[in-house]
């Protein structure tokens, strides 16, 4: 399969040795953004269609020198209540949205909004992801940027180191979870901000 | 002459049992050989509203090791008057009472349709039932408003003589004065101290009694009973008043609850302080502890995890590690609560309901050894919380609570059989005795078991030996007998036995193995061995269960499939085996036996449930029904498969968790242009009525209430239908022939975003297993 072979194509780039980054994740999005795919995805190279009941417990996962424990917090309207009571506890925040889904597209604006401005998270590093670019008439980077007011937020893909960056680190990368495309990057971008 | 399948049907409405073989094999070597074990589903109080009143006591076998009940398979000499026992041949004489007794003029107990039946026992004293509410106020104002609203309704629910008492909880616990005029008094507790139960009793001023003596001792003449415990449980009809203003009054915990901080929540102390009143007052006499939580417990014995939000609560991850640092330690506290609770006949419900999780991982013991309800919601203020409360409390037609409580189960058995344990919300009582297998399975090396609560619907699952040896074959035409025995405390306070007694055939399996095989009831086996990989998995490695499910399963077939060796297309079952695999295909992919996808709490909410459901209720568990509605026709029973899919037809899913109802592609599209409001699709307004009127029937008989979902093609919530059907196509295999082409046939339902094996591909495996010479 091209996206096995994709994935640990991945893998090798990034080299098996002895996990030297170890942080913790929020996934945050609303329902069917497709956090709990994303974590499937990472964690056991499989998709499993994700029942979401309440609050998802913590994983860990790793993606080549990276180890992460993420913990993947429900998206309905009462689960994200619980949102902030997890933000003391972790390192970085992975902002998923459906790219394809334009309806909902104002609510995760809400959310992240809320997020960006919340004063635990001042400095926690953002990562957004723009999911299920594989659908037709998913919305381009472009047009997410453009729509979460992110141009001039950002703090620029590729290696910036943390002490040029004024604020938080916050960055948008484009995925396909079905497709095993994308994400990698966005972890690698992150992970150079986890001490 | 009948057909096994009406057999098995008579037995299950008659006498609540349900076993996975109905022709026993006659020696212990040919019974392991059978891989399923011999084992029956019973239901000690399934409803049986014809059953006659019997007011007087049941008569027993002499012997003093067999004391049997006098049941319709014993034999009878009328003119003798007496009876020969069944279980050990004992001839006994009938009591001067029967002594009117002829073939034309029979006691009920003797007559064949009353193989079950109840005996009330009228001079037993009466207890009223004692109910003990523990009510965390770590909750916002919200939460609290609910469930005050709720405990407030529930009064009125309950018999008013029963007993009642307040514990409420946060940093601190306080046990409530009931019946005091004017103003509220209550008891305070350090949340963090380990309580010893006779410092309990010390500070709250009981005394446990003297053992040996009467536990009531002043008594007024035909009145309630008075006990030391008196101020904290009142008689409903006493206090009702005052309790509703205490209740109305309760406010939010007041301890300030600092930034990246949790609540400072006691739960562990006050369920001990609860367990420790009531154990001192009313030992021995049923009781429920109904616990209502709202997060975790922060502090003291019983802590999951600190008040610190930088920490977050164990996963099953973190378990797995050995990373969960309270989690032993917490356990151990609730564990040892649950096991006095279960002693003195006591229950411990606990209603959980937050979006987080509120270690009901930890605390499971206590409903599952005391038969409490466990309920998990997402809030006091769902419909689903409310509805399950007020189920708790459902009436019979007579307008009795339809509990029971403090029951013991006792099983005797023909010698040639010996039980080996049971699977089920309960105890042992460790009885050693003549029926007591050599083998264990579940909570065995006892014939006794105690049950502290019991619904009409509870089910335990119990697992017999065959011990007669190969060389001493049974009689041709004999038969082996098992008597169930449940005495237990009716709602109405009264003491009452419950006596089934049951007899199946035995054949040499080694010579006729037909005949056993065709008295094997499928369903019956797929509930048992689910439970017993559930059982399982609560101390084993999850793969370890399921490798164990797999040769059970390829060793079942191997032995009672038909096939020439090595062929796998030339592989049959018998049609009374033929949906099991299947069974056993949905219980390794379902929440029971894979964690993944949920939390520790989760996990132990299922699996306790899975515990105690009677056979239909946990086969939906296992392998969920799905109906389908379209204009064709009425409803009809699809498999559980993606082809069942598709864009005109709607789609009611029962899980027993969850019923959820899903529109397909094309009935969304209409539903959403509205054509059900107009007049001329009166059809298709009927079409999307008939799935929810279905629904709302299932959701009123359940306990506890599923969660209802309303959800169409690619809607967020259809994950729930997708994550159980059978993934006969995925996205793997319709990508798989090319090109990224969809597969041609357009009427083939929709595929799933999966890389889980499906059933065909299961079945293949199956296949070639069962039939390889080298497996």
């Amino acid at each position: 399969m091209f996206i096995l072979d994709w994935l640990t194509g991945v893998l090798g780039y990034l080299g098996f040795s002895v996990p030297v980054c170890r942080g913790r994740f929020a996934f945050l999005g609303l329902p069917n953004s497709g956090r709990r795919s994303l974590l499937n995805a990472v964690l056991n190279e499989c998709l499993i269609d994700p029942v979401e009941a309440t609050l998802q417990p913590s994983e860990e996962l790793s993606i080549g020198n990276m180890r992460f424990t993420t913990f993947d917090l429900g998206g309905h309207t009462q689960a994200r209540r619980v949102w902030k009571d997890y933000f003391p506890a972790v390192d970085a925040i992975v902002f998923l949205v459906d790219a394809s889904d334009r309806s909902r597209l104002p609510e995760s604006r809400a959310e992240l909004d809320a997020l960006l401005t919340d004063e635990q998270l001042s400095t926690c590093p953002v990562l957004v992801l723009g999911n299920k670019i594989d659908k037709p008439g998913a919305a381009s980077e472009d047009e997410l940027r453009n729509f979460f007011n992110l141009y001039g937020q950002t703090t620029g893909k590729g290696k910036v180191a943390r002490s040029d960056i004024p604020g938080r680190p916050l960055e948008l990368y484009m995925c396909s979870v079905l497709k095993r495309q994308g994400y990698g990057e966005g972890f690698r971008w992150l992970a150079q901000y986890i001490d | 002459m009948t057909t096994y399948e009406e057999f098995i049907q008579q037995n299950e409405d008659r006498d609540g049992v349900r076993f996975t073989w109905n022709v026993w094999p006659s020696s212990r070597i040919e019974a392991t050989r059978l891989v399923v074990p011999l084992g029956t589903l019973y239901q000690p109080i399934k409803e049986r509203l014809d059953l006659p009143p019997i007011q007087y006591d049941p008569v027993l076998c002499t012997r003093s090791t067999c004391r049997a009940i006098l049941n319709p398979l014993c034999q009878v000499d009328y003119r003798a008057k007496l009876w020969v026992c069944n279980f050990c041949f004992q001839r006994n004489p009938f009591p001067p009472q029967y002594a009117a007794i002829s073939e034309q003029h029979q006691p009920a107990e003797l007559i064949p349709m009353f193989s079950t039946i109840e005996y009330t026992i009228t001079r037993a004293q009466c207890l009223p039932p004692i109910f003990l509410l523990v009510v965390d106020t770590c909750l916002d104002e919200e939460e609290l408003g609910a469930l005050k609203d709720s405990l407030q309704m529930s009064l009125s629910l309950l018999p008013p003589n029963a007993l009642i008492g307040l514990i409420t909880f946060g940093k601190m616990v306080q046990v409530h004065e009931l019946g005091c005029e004017g103003c509220s008094k209550s008891y305070v507790f350090r949340g963090t101290k380990d309580l010893q139960p006779k410092q309990v009793q010390d500070m709250l001023g009981i005394g446990r009694p003297v053992p040996g003596q009467n536990p009531n001792p002043q008594r007024v003449p035909g009145g309630q009973p008075l006990s030391p415990a008196n101020r904290f449980l009142q008689p409903v009809h006493k206090c009702d008043m005052s309790l509703t203003d205490l209740l109305g009054e309760l406010q939010k915990d007041p301890w300030p609850v600092g930034p990246g901080k949790r609540s400072l929540r006691s739960t562990g102390v006050a369920l001990a302080v609860a367990t420790g009143l009531l154990e001192a007052s009313y030992a021995n006499t049923g009781g429920r502890i109904m616990l209502f939580v709202g997060g975790l417990c922060s502090q003291g014995p019983g802590q999951v995890v600190t008040d610190d939000l930088r920490q977050p609560i164990r996963s099953h991850h973190d378990i797995h590690k050995d990373n969960a640092k309270y989690m032993k330690k917490a356990t151990k506290h609730y564990d040892s609560l649950a096991a006095r609770a279960a002693a003195n006949g006591h229950i411990i419900d606990i209603y959980s309901c937050a979006l987080d999780q509120t270690g009901l991982l930890e605390m499971r013991q206590c409903c599952n050894s005391t038969g409490g309800h466990m309920v998990m919601g997402d809030s006091f203020n769902s419909s689903l919380f409310k509805q399950t409360f007020q189920r708790v409390f459902a009436k019979d037609p007579k307008g009795d609570l339809k509990m029971a409580f403090n029951a013991t189960l006792e099983v005797k058995t023909s010698r040639e059989i010996k039980v080996s344990g049971a699977i089920g919300p309960c105890v042992s009582l460790n009885v050693k005795g003549p029926s007591v297998g050599e083998q264990e399975v579940g909570l065995g090396g006892t014939c006794q078991w105690k049950f502290c609560s019991l619904n009409p619907s509870t089910t335990t699952a119990l697992f017999f030996e065959v011990v007669n040896q190969h060389a001493a074959p049974i009689p041709q035409g004999g038969r082996g007998c098992i008597q169930f025995i449940t005495q237990y405390q009716h709602s109405s306070g009264q003491r009452r036995i419950r006596v089934t007694t049951i007899a199946r055939n035995w054949a040499d399996a080694s010579t006729s193995l037909h005949h056993v095989s065709a008295g094997f009831d499928q369903e019956a086996a797929a509930v048992l061995m689910s439970r017993l990989a559930v059982f399982r998995a609560e101390t084993d490695d999850g793969p370890d269960v399921l490798r164990w499910v797999d040769r059970m399963l390829i060793r079942l077939c191997q032995k009672f499939g038909e096939y020439a060796k090595d062929d796998p297309n030339s592989f049959r079952l018998a049609e009374n085996f033929s949906l099991y695999p299947q069974f056993m295909y949905h219980l390794r992919r379902s929440q029971f036996l894979q964690v993944f996808n949920n939390s520790p709490d989760e996990t132990s909410f299922y699996r306790h449930m899975l515990m105690r459901e009677d056979l239909t209720n946990s086969l939906i568990m296992v392998q969920p029904i799905l109906y389908s509605y379209g204009f064709g026709g009425p409803p009809e029973p699809v498999l559980l498969d993606t082809s069942s899919i598709q864009p005109d037809r709607i789609l009611l899913m029962d899980t027993f968790f969850q019923i959820l109802i899903f529109h397909g592609e094309t009935i969304a599209q209409w539903r959403q242009l509205k054509y059900q409001d107009q007049p001329e699709y009166e059809n298709f307004r009927q079409l999307l009525a008939a799935p929810v009127d279905d629904a709302a029937e299932i959701l009123a008989g359940r306990f506890p209430a599923p969660r209802y979902i309303d959800t169409e093609q690619g809607g967020s919530q259809a994950r729930f239908l997708l994550s159980k059907v059978n993934p006969s196509q995925t996205h793997n295999n319709m990508y798989a022939y090319g090109a990224g082409m969809p597969m041609p046939n357009g009427e083939s339902g929709a595929p799933v975003l999966t890389d889980d094996v499906s059933l065909q591909v299961f079945m293949e495996h199956l296949k070639k297993l069962a039939v390889s010479s080298t497996a």
